[in-house]
């Protein structure tokens, strides 16, 4: 997972939403079809995918993919 | 094609008959997935039957829905999920008049957890502080139960509460800690009896589930969502769920049919001899040994079995007559079918002889090839390759509660004597010229009254199981079957059949609604066992004799076509009935009403005094 775009695309084929990279600065809640429990599901995916812990208070917090971007990347 | 590539082409949109093969071999976690994209399918309602599964709770259980959704896609099912609110599942369940109750569903979940009592707890807190938790939960679940059956004609499923190590190893004597166990049990032993007082409660129980390895909760997901059951837990939850809503619309298995060499025994059976292919003795032996005592445990309980093999049918009839080490025997089977025929078309004669649809079938095979000829051309059957070593055959069979009911009924234990008078039947016949004949000597009995309490869950049953000659295809769980006959304008009226060969037992029932001078019609379901020796027309015709006795100016009777019922669809035209305008609804006027065929020998004392 190197760019944002990574992420989008994670999210686009695994959850099925239709979302694209000019959604990834967008809060969370005007993505069509969003739903906060979808978080859960990203922390299992991501962590699966990086082999690293991501914080799960932090990522609830999150505003924006890109929000969720920092967080896994950093 | 994989599944992910057929919904990213978009050819599961009206294709939803693919969905259940390409879910077959899913892991786990792709399922859930899976279940996550199927959610948002579009489907037409006549394209795949719906279930409606309402979810509450306690903790956070949103992804039971995605793997509910896959679950029940596995059997060919679309779900139809109403989840409640958060925790809100005593508000729920005792409203009637909650979104929970208003789904109108046929299986409503309350998935509970251990966190639902030791949130009740005190800190610090002894053995008997969770006693007292335990013991005011369960009666509240009583309660619930009860407001539950009284408004809602579908099934509630409880489960029993995992006991998390972060519980017990809070007590840091060994002492409490056993009372604690022990005291966790009896709440789980008292819970998992709850279907003894509530017949429309169902308990699942998770113990079993968790020693298959799963860990019962995430403690990050746990404490900051809110999760109490791991996301594996509840998928392996959802699989069960899965199983009783395959019952629950019609599709359980009703004939296990199995290949021999290398499925049922090590060895080849042609080389090897009779008495040299691997049936108890030795690691390979010790294996199909066991795979065969739970074929015998499931053919016990009304479950038919059969064979298919490609074998000379001589020396298959010796290994199960004359191998002393041999579990199964030939008694055990309905039908043994051993030839060089391709195995669809012996499957294809085998449902025509049972009289049954291929997709009752579940089919074992260790050959990779004969599963994938038999899934290409028979999609119903379920296949089940037992491809790897025979210590797994039992664990592939068992996987997915193929033959699961909500319960034994006493037809269920006589079914394979049945099956097998019904083969003898089918001989008598032979040696008839015409049917006339032969059911004249046949000496039909048929006793048509209304059905017993002790009755019930059997006509419950009929209605569930039965696909082919059902009018209208209700499905009816048994506390539905008990409100209709206990309505006074309602007649559940049982039929009964035997002849020469035997007792056929409960082999159909007429639903019947009296309103005023009319009586309609509601449903009329007879086993497949017993068709063409006209029976469903002596009870029609005397039913409808009766009516005429009481005051009774029109009967009304509805058809409603399925995927299985097309050769009913003429029933009521055939015997006197005229269609009305609407679609499916039949009207006789009791002027020239068909007889009782003269070969039938019919008790029927009335029902509508």
């Amino acid at each position: 997972m190197n760019t944002v775009d990574d992420l989008v695309t994670l999210v686009r084929d695994e959850l099925g939403l239709a979302v694209t990279t000019s959604d990834a600065a967008r809060s969370l809640d005007e993505l069509p079809g969003w739903d906060s429990v979808y978080l859960l599901w990203l922390l299992t995916v991501v962590e699966k995918k990086t082999g690293r812990p991501v914080s799960l208070p932090d990522l609830l917090e999150a505003g924006s993919l890109e929000d969720v971007y920092s967080l896994v990347a950093a | 094609m994989d599944f992910f590539t057929a919904y990213r082409e978009g050819q599961l949109a009206g294709a939803y008959h693919r969905v259940p093969a390409l879910l077959a071999d899913l892991a786990p976690a792709e399922l859930a997935r899976a279940g996550r994209l199927l959610a948002q399918l579009d489907v037409n309602d006549d394209e795949a039957t719906v279930i409606r599964v309402a979810i509450t709770g306690h903790g956070t259980l949103s992804p039971l829905v995605p793997s509910l959704t896959a679950e029940v896609a596995r059997h060919g099912l679309r779900l139809r999920p109403t989840v409640g609110d958060f925790g809100g599942y005593l508000t729920e369940l005792s409203d009637p008049d909650s979104a929970i109750y208003r789904a109108g569903a046929e299986l409503t979940l309350c998935v509970l957890d251990a966190e639902a009592i030791f949130a009740e707890v005190p800190v610090p807190w002894r053995p008997a502080d969770v006693r007292a938790a335990l013991d005011e939960k369960l009666s509240i679940l009583d309660k619930l139960a009860s407001i539950f059956e009284a408004n809602s004609k579908g099934t509630l499923v409880l489960n029993t509460l995992p006991l998390p190590h972060r519980f017990t190893a809070q007590l840091v004597d060994h002492r409490s800690r056993a009372e604690l166990g022990a005291l966790w049990r009896e709440a789980n032993a008292r819970l998992l009896r709850f279907g003894e007082q509530h017949p429309g409660v169902l308990v699942i129980d998770l113990e079993p589930l968790l020693a298959e390895g799963i860990p019962v909760e995430d403690p990050r997901l746990a404490v900051y969502a809110k999760m109490h059951l791991s996301a594996e837990l509840l998928a392996r939850y959802a699989r069960e769920i899965g199983h009783l809503a395959r019952g629950a619309a019609g599709r359980t298995k009703k004939c296990l049919v199995l290949d021999l060499d290398g499925t049922v025994w090590g060895g080849i059976l042609g080389e090897d001899g009779h008495d040299g292919i691997e049936v108890a003795e030795g690691h390979h032996g010790e294996a199909f040994r066991a795979f065969q005592r739970v074929v015998k445990q499931i053919g016990s309980q009304g479950v038919l079995l059969a064979v298919v093999s490609k074998n000379d049918l001589e020396p298959v009839r010796r290994a199960l007559t004359e191998n002393p080490a041999m579990t199964l025997g030939e008694n055990d089977f309905v039908r043994i079918i051993a030839n060089w025929q391709p195995k669809h078309d012996n499957l294809r004669q085998l449902a025509a002889d049972l009289n049954l649809g291929v997709d009752a079938f579940a089919f074992v095979d260790d050959s990779t090839l004969e599963c994938g000829l038999v899934r290409d051309q028979l999609p119903g059957v379920a296949v089940l390759p037992v491809t790897g070593d025979p210590a797994l055959h039992v664990g592939t069979l068992l996987a997915d509660g193929w033959f699961d009911v909500r319960e034994l009924t006493v037809e269920d234990r006589a079914r394979v004597d049945k099956y097998r008078e019904e083969l003898s039947r089918k001989d008598f016949l032979d040696s008839f010229d015409s049917i006339e004949q032969y059911l004249a000597e046949l000496g039909v009995r048929v006793r048509f009254a209304p059905a017993t309490e002790a009755e019930l869950p059997r006509v419950s049953q009929l209605t569930l199981r039965t696909n082919q000659f059902n009018l209208t295809t209700r499905r009816l769980q048994l506390p539905e079957v008990r409100e209709l006959a206990g309505d006074p304008a309602w007649h559940v009226l049982a039929i009964r059949s035997g002849d020469r060969f035997g007792e056929n037992g409960l082999v159909g029932v007429v639903f019947a609604r009296r309103g005023g001078n009319s009586l309609h019609l509601d449903n009329f379901v007879l086993s497949c066992r017993v068709f063409s020796r006209g029976i469903e027309r002596a009870c029609l015709s005397a039913l409808l004799h009766h009516a005429r006795e009481n005051g009774i100016t029109e009967v009304f009777g509805s058809y409603r076509p399925t995927a299985k019922n097309g050769k009913v669809a003429d029933f009521y035209p055939r015997y006197g009935f005229t269609a009305l305008p609407e679609p499916g609804e039949f009207r006789h006027d009791l002027g020239e009403i068909v007889a009782v065929p003269p070969h039938v020998e019919l008790d029927f004392g009335g029902a509508l005094q």
